[in-house]
């Protein structure tokens, strides 16, 4: 036990004040990264088609707040290593959970009579022709003047 | 620093006789809180993965969806959110120094910003209902107008409904924790012996915080 850290590290204010300008300063810059293509079309209108990049930099700037709260305001940084496996374990299983999607990607590579994938994406769709069972629908949306909205 | 219970220290709390001493006790405390938040993890692990798999698959509608939520009064609601964190850890910082009226002074601002997060929130929701954008049966989406298919608009805000109220609840639950461990600490009840109490509610409070951090850009910063 003798080179366990202690679980009562007093963490000082300062280093608190810093990570909760730098956790704003990640909030405003989130923002920004999401609104400049539309504020400043002249300097990152490009950015508009590559909505991929754009999550990418907004998901990447959330990671970081949730490290800086996490290791600093949860003080996982100065606890003993058994409590910093729980709580890398419990997001490790988080991300494991993601496996699942390859579900998603795989269904159209291989068709299969019933199970035919909706055209431009992955989600696949049955045919009652094919003696599959269609896709529940939801009973067509009413208006407020009782007329129906929307079409598909 | 150590506060073993074989010292001097007269404040240091009682050790149990299953733990070899102060430090493997209080490590034993925290480490049942991180098991419950890992629950928590695949609580709402589970509502993100659904989340994941339909704004991939609709991407481009949700886009439209996503224009009809306020990105300032969510900006506003992070702001504050982060200023509880801040706060709560403010606290567990005093309780540790055994600095009674500060820590209350930090919890009471929790609190706070705590009301303040589920006002904000129920402005919009009451924004949502008055639009018809509850995903229940007066649901409207007006496709001729703003575009985008009215059934994915309905799944997008019911994700948008039991992400943020699951998210709500969390906070509702803080604020009763939040307040009958202040009635606590101001009541100088036996239970609260040590900093540890404080830090368990402050662990609870920093998770709700976190799922704040992403379920903001995921709903209120969708690209197009």
């Amino acid at each position: 036990m003798a080179s366990t850290p202690h679980a009562h590290h007093v963490t000082p204010i300062p280093v608190l004040l810093r990570t909760f300008f730098l956790l704003l300063g990640l909030m405003l810059l989130t923002i920004f990264a999401a609104q400049a293509p539309y504020w400043f079309p002249g300097m990152f209108g490009w950015m508009i088609p590559y909505w991929p990049l754009t999550n990418a930099i907004a998901l990447a700037i959330a990671i970081a707040k949730a490290v800086l709260v996490i290791s600093i305001f949860m003080g996982v940084k100065y606890t003993t290593n058994l409590v910093k496996l729980y709580a890398i374990g419990g997001f490790v299983w988080f991300l494991l959970l993601y496996v699942m999607l390859v579900d998603y990607v795989s269904r159209p590579w291989e068709p299969v009579r019933g199970w035919e994938a909706v055209p431009s994406s992955g989600l696949p769709r049955s045919k009652e022709s094919d003696g599959g069972v269609p896709y529940p629908q939801f009973p067509a949306p009413k208006g407020k003047d009782g007329h129906e909205a929307g079409s598909h | 620093m150590a506060t073993h219970a074989h010292t001097a220290d007269p404040d240091a709390p009682a050790v149990y006789e299953q733990f070899e001493d102060i430090d493997q006790q209080q490590e034993t405390y925290i480490l049942g809180m991180w098991s419950f938040l890992v629950t928590e993890i695949m609580f709402f692990g589970a509502l993100f993965l659904i989340y994941s798999i339909y704004r991939w698959q609709y991407q481009g509608d949700f886009y439209i969806f996503h224009k009809e939520l306020d990105y300032v009064l969510g900006g506003i609601n992070t702001t504050v959110l982060l200023a509880s964190s801040f706060s709560v850890a403010l606290a567990v910082h005093y309780a540790q120094l055994k600095k009674k009226r500060q820590q209350l002074l930090a919890l009471g601002f929790t609190l706070l910003c705590a009301f303040g997060f589920l006002i904000i929130k129920a402005i919009e929701y009451g924004k949502k209902f008055e639009h018809s954008k509850f995903p229940n049966d007066t649901f409207v989406w007006d496709a001729a107008k703003y575009g985008g298919d009215p059934e994915h608009a309905r799944l997008f805000f019911s994700l948008y409904f039991s992400m943020t109220g699951l998210h709500g609840l969390h906070v509702l639950i803080g604020i009763l924790v939040i307040g009958y461990l202040m009635y606590l600490i101001a009541k100088d009840h036996p239970v609260i012996t040590d900093y540890v109490p404080t830090e368990l509610v402050g662990l609870y409070w920093h998770f709700v915080d976190l799922v704040w951090i992403f379920l903001y850009p995921l709903f209120y910063l969708i690209p197009k």
